[in-house]
């Protein structure tokens, strides 16, 4: 008790709403117990926040391996209360004129810790946010230079889905204020569902006005296919993995002509652990968006700390799945939707004919397809079934569309449009609904952006996506027949359902919204690369304005376009280009050296 | 004014020993000039044997490295500063000439910042260059894997606007004092075998199996001689190995240095050696400038044409590949293990199946190779070279 009155004397001055809330928490969630050496360390659920011998000594060396990191300007945000030793460490060891925020979620942390030990004057340096993820986040924003993120582990746990949702709330708030130019090198997979998440990905990163790089695999389509005709199985997964090596090889290779900022791999891009491996030791960004069911393809495994960032459609157990397969960063980023192929479309009169139905399943024949859709057949409603992979389903033929050809995406928008109700069942091996039903699948979205009208199985994930205003689930395929009965019946229910789940995603969800949230947590965490390039720290008007006009490097800078993006390869460049014909200053052969240096660490075959 | 002359050579250990040739040939005609050398950081102790130079000035690529990464994580105005500031540090004042003996952008840059005019492998403006009549013959040898009838280190002379000196005298070295335990090596009688155990490249990189073979062959049939293993920190494993596959009774007469020594005691204890055998061309061509006989075994990408030492009665066991493409390395199936030894001994060597075997000689016009079953050819061919490349250098 009296060392808490002390540290919240010592807090008032600054800090008084704070100390006055303190006093009032509860505390008591952390429970206080000596180490070995004789200091209080503490526990959370069994598990220790500090070293149970040392925790001076722990957070000590915490402090100095965080502080290597740490960049001039950069404000520190540090992630995990404790009893403040590591905090103490790091006020301690950090330049003189560095700032440290202390991102307190729960006030009863903070008063148990204040009331352990006397605390000395390092806690007139801290910045305290704290409220809720949003308020914290907006606080963190608001200090407007770069933020630096020292997660110390242990006590971070106590606090972390509080840490997630701010992560995300920052992120949102980064992605909105964004405005520098990335170069974004974007490798697709041969061929399969992610191919065309690739295509939306290189549009919404190009709208956005980043420049994209498409490292486009289906162009080699025709040639694997053709090793699928050899008999022997082993003969074909042998060329068929050495084919997706070299084709691993050439990305490396358009990557090595014109190197991005960050490689961007979409779900089965082939690339090796060896190239990605190859990437990291060169210094490349490389990151993952995994739009697959971790549960169902598992080559994650393999590949998982090979990337820096992994962005995942499902949570927590996909995400420390990966994280124990050795993945340091993992971010949740759910499907979406792209407008510029989602839309409504009017048909004519032999479209609507053609395409629509009461109800209609567009999608490949998995096991719970072949089980559920025949249960809901029926003479009560037209009924129709789109899509490939439905061979020998017999009690489904009298239903299945063009012999079960593969559709494309405009027959697909068509199918949407002209159907009442479009039935959204996520794909499992099993024979019922998912047993784990949790990521949403992209025809959730696409359906949504169509203005369709669509019933979708319940997932777990779908409550944060969309409100029960916006979206018609059901539990059990008992369900499915009494709600298309409903549904029928109720056109203005449809369409007040579809319209306000078509706003939704046009608002939230389409894959510009999921590359600026993919851009911003790769920018959160690289706060003086890829954060300063999004906050537009690199462009010639910024660079310019930090640079004294009195410097050789003004004339340089002055010659690009106020808003353009400048770095040292562009100044190289601009250089040779007006080299023909005149002699160089001194100034500008510097600049080349550097650049001729910078060329070599870029040397990748 | 004295001339000041900066002579550029950015390459590696054994570039630069071929350049003692031009730096001896410039400073005979040019007695009163003031020759500087700048060259890698981390060969510089020896860049000051070189016989003729001023100064040595080194060339710290770690530091440019770092400069760059730096302006590229976000360009500044110090940064150019600081570039400015090394380059000052090599020199407050321009250099009268430089002379670049590298094709390599750095090296032309180098000489732009550091000197008012740039002679020997370009002419012209760093970004607008155009490579001199000697850079070309080289680029145009090496590409098309031709035999070289002008050596390399007489090319530096050609470049620079001069001919091969008459007389190239082995460097001379400054006492050094090696590890007690290491000090008898050459200090007394019989023959002292330096033998390179690694290599700069991988793929040049001899079967311990096949070197060990070498040692046991060579100490049974020579019983007065020892053999010294000589390599940097990176070999001493590939010296390990090669000793636990030799007998106790031979380990007495194996000296292991690996990664003992400094470039300068390095270049000392080459020349304690009467013969030094191996695949390492830096290390080779060391040997050669102390005065060192070497009999070097060319295979991978190596060509004695291209980077046969220096000087007169050196031995190159050339790898042959019937292949018709000679752009591939050259895997060896085979050794010229006794063919070596007879060799030391100053015996005749008996051919080797894929292997052809040169012999260095040297007269007004430089170094040249020539197979050991013919005569050396007459100068007037590469007489010929040297009037259609640089007129005025002969007679």
């Amino acid at each position: 008790m009296e060392y808490l009155q002390h540290n919240l004397e010592r807090l008032h001055p600054r800090w008084p709403a704070l100390a006055m809330a303190i006093r009032e928490s509860a505390g008591n969630v952390l429970t206080v117990t000596p180490s070995r050496e004789g200091a209080p360390s503490a526990m959370y659920q069994g598990q220790w926040v500090h070293s149970a011998y040392d925790p001076r000594t722990e957070a000590r060396s915490w402090a100095e391996q965080q502080v290597g990191e740490w960049k001039r300007g950069e404000l520190g945000v540090i992630l995990g209360v404790g009893l403040l030793y590591h905090i103490e460490a790091l006020a301690q060891v950090i330049p003189h004129d560095s700032r440290l925020v202390v991102v307190v979620p729960n006030l009863c942390v903070l008063k148990d810790a204040l009331g352990v030990r006397p605390l000395g004057p390092w806690l007139d340096t801290l910045t305290w946010v704290t409220g809720t993820a949003q308020e914290m986040a907006e606080q963190l924003a608001s200090h407007a230079t770069p933020l630096r993120f020292f997660t110390y582990g242990a006590a971070a746990r106590v606090h972390a889905e509080e840490h997630q949702r701010l992560e995300a709330s920052l992120r949102r708030i980064v992605a909105a204020q964004a405005g520098g130019r990335l170069h974004v090198a974007v490798v697709g997979p041969i061929y399969g569902g992610s191919l065309p998440i690739a295509r939306y990905a290189v549009r919404a990163l190009g709208e956005l006005g980043h420049r994209v790089t498409y490292v486009d695999h289906s162009v080699h389509h025709a040639s694997y296919q053709a090793f699928e005709n050899y008999r022997d199985e082993r003969s074909r997964l042998t060329v068929q993995s050495r084919f997706a090596d070299v084709l691993s090889l050439s990305t490396m290779a358009t990557i090595a002509e014109d190197p991005p900022d960050l490689v961007l791999a979409i779900a089965q891009a082939p690339l090796s652990l060896a190239v990605l491996q190859h990437l990291q030791k060169k210094k490349f960004l490389t990151a993952m968006w995994f739009v697959e069911n971790f549960r169902h393809l598992t080559y994650w495994q393999q590949l998982a700390a090979g990337y820096e960032y992994w962005f995942v459609i499902q949570q927590a157990e996909c995400m420390d799945a990966l994280k124990r397969a050795g993945a340091t960063q993992v971010h949740y980023l759910p499907m979406a939707a792209d407008p510029v192929v989602h839309h409504p479309i009017t048909l004519t009169g032999d479209e609507q004919q053609a395409y629509g139905a009461d109800v209609s399943f567009v999608g490949a024949g998995y096991a719970n397809r072949r089980r559920l859709l025949p249960q809901w057949l029926t003479k009560e409603w037209s009924f129709k079934l789109w899509g490939n992979e439905w061979d020998g389903a017999t009690d489904l033929s009298g239903v299945l569309q063009r012999n079960g050809a593969r559709i494309d995406t405009d027959t697909c928008m068509k199918v949407f449009n002209a159907t009442t109700i479009n039935l959204n069942l996520h794909s499992v091996s099993g024979m019922g609904l998912d047993a784990h039903p949790d990521f949403v699948n992209p025809r959730t979205f696409e359906l949504a952006a169509c203005g369709a009208f669509q019933l979708v199985d319940e997932r777990s994930l779908l409550s944060e996506l969309f409100t029960p205003e916006e979206m018609v689930c059901f539990r059990s395929p008992d369900e499915v027949p009494s709600l298309i009965r409903t549904w029928l019946k109720d056109s203005g229910g449809r369409r007040a359902y579809a319209e306000a789940a078509q706003r939704r995603v046009l608002r939230e969800h389409t894959y510009r919204h999921r590359m600026q949230d993919l851009l911003a947590a790769v920018g959160l965490h690289q706060p003086d690369r890829i954060g300063s390039i999004l906050r537009g720290e690199r462009s010639a008007t910024e660079l310019q304005r930090r640079t004294d006009s009195a410097t050789e490097l003004s004339p340089l800078l002055s010659r690009f376009p106020p808003g353009q993006r400048v770095e040292l390869k562009d100044l190289a460049a601009d250089i040779r280009a007006r080299a023909p014909g005149r002699e160089l200053n001194r100034e500008e052969l510097l600049v080349l050296m550097l650049d001729s240096y910078r060329g070599e660490t870029r040397d990748l075959l | 004014m004295t001339p000041r002359v900066l002579v550029i050579q950015l390459a590696r250990l054994g570039d630069l020993v071929q350049t003692i040739p031009a730096i001896t040939a410039m400073k005979m005609s040019h007695p009163d000039w003031q020759i500087d050398l700048l060259c890698p950081r981390q060969l510089s102790a020896l860049g000051r044997l070189v016989p003729g130079i001023s100064e040595v000035v080194p060339w710290d690529g770690a530091a440019w490295h770092r400069r760059a990464a730096n302006a590229e994580e976000e360009v500044r105005a110090e940064h150019l500063a600081e570039a400015g500031a090394g380059i000052r540090a090599i020199s407050e004042d321009l250099y009268d000439r430089a002379c670049i003996l590298n094709q390599h952008p750095r090296a032309f840059l180098a000489g732009a910042l550091l000197a008012r005019e740039s002679v020997g492998a370009v002419s012209g403006k760093p970004l607008n260059h155009k490579l001199s009549p000697w850079a070309e013959y080289i680029r145009r040898v090496a590409i098309s894997k031709r035999s070289h009838h002008v050596h390399l280190a007489d090319a530096f002379c050609g470049m620079c606007g001069l001919s091969p000196p008459n007389d190239i005298r082995p460097i001379h070295l400054p006492p050094t004092v090696f590890p007690t335990d290491l000090e008898p090596i050459g200090q007394s009688d019989g023959d002292w075998i330096g033998l390179l155990v690694g290599a700069g490249d991988q793929e040049r990189l001899v079967p311990i199996g096949v070197w060990e073979r070498l040692i046991v062959e060579c100490l049974s049939i020579r019983p007065a001689s020892r053999v010294v293993l000589i390599g940097d920190q990176h070999e001493q494993e590939r010296a390990h190995r090669i000793q636990g596959a030799l007998s106790p009774l031979l380990l007495g007469r194996v000296w292991d240095t690996t990664g003992r020594f400094s470039l300068v005691q390095l270049a000392n204890l080459l020349a304690r050696c009467r013969v030094v055998v191996g695949t390492d061309t830096g290390p080779l061509h060391l040997a050669a400038a102390v005065g060192t006989r070497v009999i070097g075994w060319y295979f991978a990408r190596a060509r004695v044409h291209e980077t046969g030492p220096y000087g007169p009665n050196h031995w190159v066991w050339q790898a042959e590949t019937k292949e018709m493409d000679r752009m591939a390395a050259i895997k060896p199936t085979q050794w010229p293990i006794a063919e070596t030894i007879a060799l030391l001994g100053d015996a005749a060597a008996a051919s080797v199946e894929d292997w052809s075997l040169w012999r260095s000689y040297r007269d007004d016009l430089g170094a040249y190779y020539v197979e050991s079953d013919h005569e050396p050819i007459e100068p007037c061919e590469r007489a010929q070279i040297w009037r259609q490349l640089q007129p005025l250098s002969v007679a």
